[in-house]
């Protein structure tokens, strides 16, 4: 799985930092480094509804409080058991 | 653009507990090339030396900017200088450096320490003449100057410094010569090196400088262009025009901005690889394409370039900062402010939709305002700008 978190002016105000280290973290924790993989992005365009954050293709609104919850929902469900 | 030009950059401290610097440096920069530099060192301290400093670095440089002899120089300061009631005299020291054509450097010195020439990591001696005009013993040299040659002039509170603490009789112009060689082949900028040596005299002073300490240096270096691209052209048919020229010039180039890579990766055919690595907090991380020398995001990254750029032309604290980080704001300043002397900008005035925000600190006139900031700072730099907008 590919997570791609955008690093572009609005998003890193809006906390983008924030989303890629708790995303390293939580990543770190549960030792899931071989199914995941954390990359960057400069602008996807989106940037009313930053932070953007693509799972693979698919797009997601995400900001340093809702982190945590993304994972939960998002990410472990796409997680192949 | 392969003629040889000058970097020029000073700092000065002041007589502990005193408002004004008794030191004054003076330079004119003609556009021919040449340039004329002066530094004066008034008698005492204070308003008082401030006024005879000011007086006699403004008066000389103009005078022999104009062409005119040194002789006619020294006459009129002596007829203009007001006379200090204490001690019967009208007196403030001076060094020039007269960068005239075809690489041909004159130094007139009179009563300051002499000015240290640093060739290939070496300091060199050079031949003086002593010239005796109005009583006065001034020495004159002329040379030829070559690629990463260091002129190094200063005040007397450097060679002061530490006297009777950390050394009997101060600073010896020959360790300070060997301190300035270390430094200057690290590369550092001109006002990097004078910051220096006056922050180590300040030190040497235990932060409370008995004398008002001055450094100015003059680094002999070869043009070298760079250019920048900063934000997407406002009229998207104009990608094409705006990737070509930036892509056609000589020298590095930098590119800053999210859409503006994504823009030039597609361009040159390459994709844009980001980088996760967060080496600063307040900076966003850097980015690669293949064929571009740097890639960074845009206004965030900008806003700390101007802001190393405007402390450095002034007070220059942070120089460690942006010399040693690895974020894509300090990248871009060791670029700009030490490797550069003809900077080219590419200006895209696009409008981010994303930007209007009211929440957020970022707009379109914040935007074309960096790039004006940056200019002028640069500009006081020494450095040749080019700005073209799309």
């Amino acid at each position: 799985m590919k997570i791609t978190i955008c690093i572009g002016s609005s998003c890193h105000i809006k906390g983008s930092r924030m989303v890629v280290e708790k995303l390293q973290q939580m990543i770190a924790d549960e030792k899931l480094e071989n199914e995941i993989e954390l990359c960057g992005s400069f602008c996807m365009g989106k940037c009313q509804q930053g932070v953007c954050v693509t799972i693979d293709k698919e797009f997601f609104s995400v900001s340093p409080d809702s982190v945590c919850r993304f994972f939960d929902t998002e990410v472990r469900s796409r997680l192949v058991k | 653009m392969n003629e040889l030009c000058a970097e020029i950059g000073w700092k000065s401290i002041n007589h502990f507990g005193e408002q004004l610097c008794g030191d004054h440096v003076e330079v004119i920069e003609k556009p021919d090339g040449r340039s004329v530099i002066v530094l004066a060192d008034g008698l005492g301290s204070g308003v008082k030396a401030s006024i005879l400093s000011t007086l006699t670095s403004k008066i000389i440089s103009t005078m022999i900017a104009e062409g005119l002899p040194i002789e006619e120089c020294v006459e009129t300061i002596a007829d203009t200088l007001p006379v200090d009631k204490l001690r019967g005299v009208a007196y403030s020291t001076f060094t020039i450096i007269n960068l005239k054509k075809d690489n041909m450097a004159e130094l007139i010195q009179y009563d300051n320490p002499h000015i240290i020439l640093i060739r290939n990591g070496d300091t060199v001696s050079y031949p003086e003449t002593e010239l005796n005009i109005g009583g006065k013993k001034i020495y004159n040299s002329v040379l030829q100057i070559r690629e990463n040659d260091v002129f190094v002039s200063m005040s007397d509170g450097c060679p002061h410094a530490g006297i009777g603490s950390a050394f009997n009789f101060g600073w010896k112009h020959e360790d300070i010569a060997k301190y300035m060689e270390g430094l200057v082949s690290v590369g550092y900028t001109a006002k990097t090196l004078s910051t220096m040596l006056v922050d180590e005299c300040n030190r040497l002073y235990g932060e409370k400088p008995g004398d008002d300490t001055s450094s100015c240096v003059v680094k002999i270096r070869r043009r070298v262009p760079m250019n920048i691209l900063f934000g997407p052209p406002s009229n998207r048919d104009d990608c094409d025009r705006m990737m070509s020229l930036f892509f056609s010039k000589s020298g590095k180039h930098i590119i800053c901005g999210g859409t503006t890579s994504s823009i030039a990766a597609k361009w040159l055919g390459k994709t844009v690889k980001t980088n996760l690595v967060f080496t600063s907090k307040d900076v966003p991380p850097t980015a690669e394409i293949e064929g571009v020398d740097l890639v960074t995001e845009g206004v965030i990254t900008i806003s700390k370039v101007i802001e190393y750029a405007e402390d450095h032309i002034n007070e220059n604290l942070l120089y460690e900062e942006w010399e040693y980080y690895n974020n894509g704001a300090a990248e871009i300043s060791r670029m700009l402010f030490e490797e550069a002397t003809d900077i080219n900008f590419f200006v895209g005035r696009a409008v981010n939709p994303a930007h209007q925000n009211a929440e957020l600190p970022l707009n379109f006139s914040m935007k074309m305002q960096l790039v004006q900031r940056l200019n002028e700072s640069l500009k006081a730099m020494g450095k040749r700008i080019k700005i073209s907008y799309f």
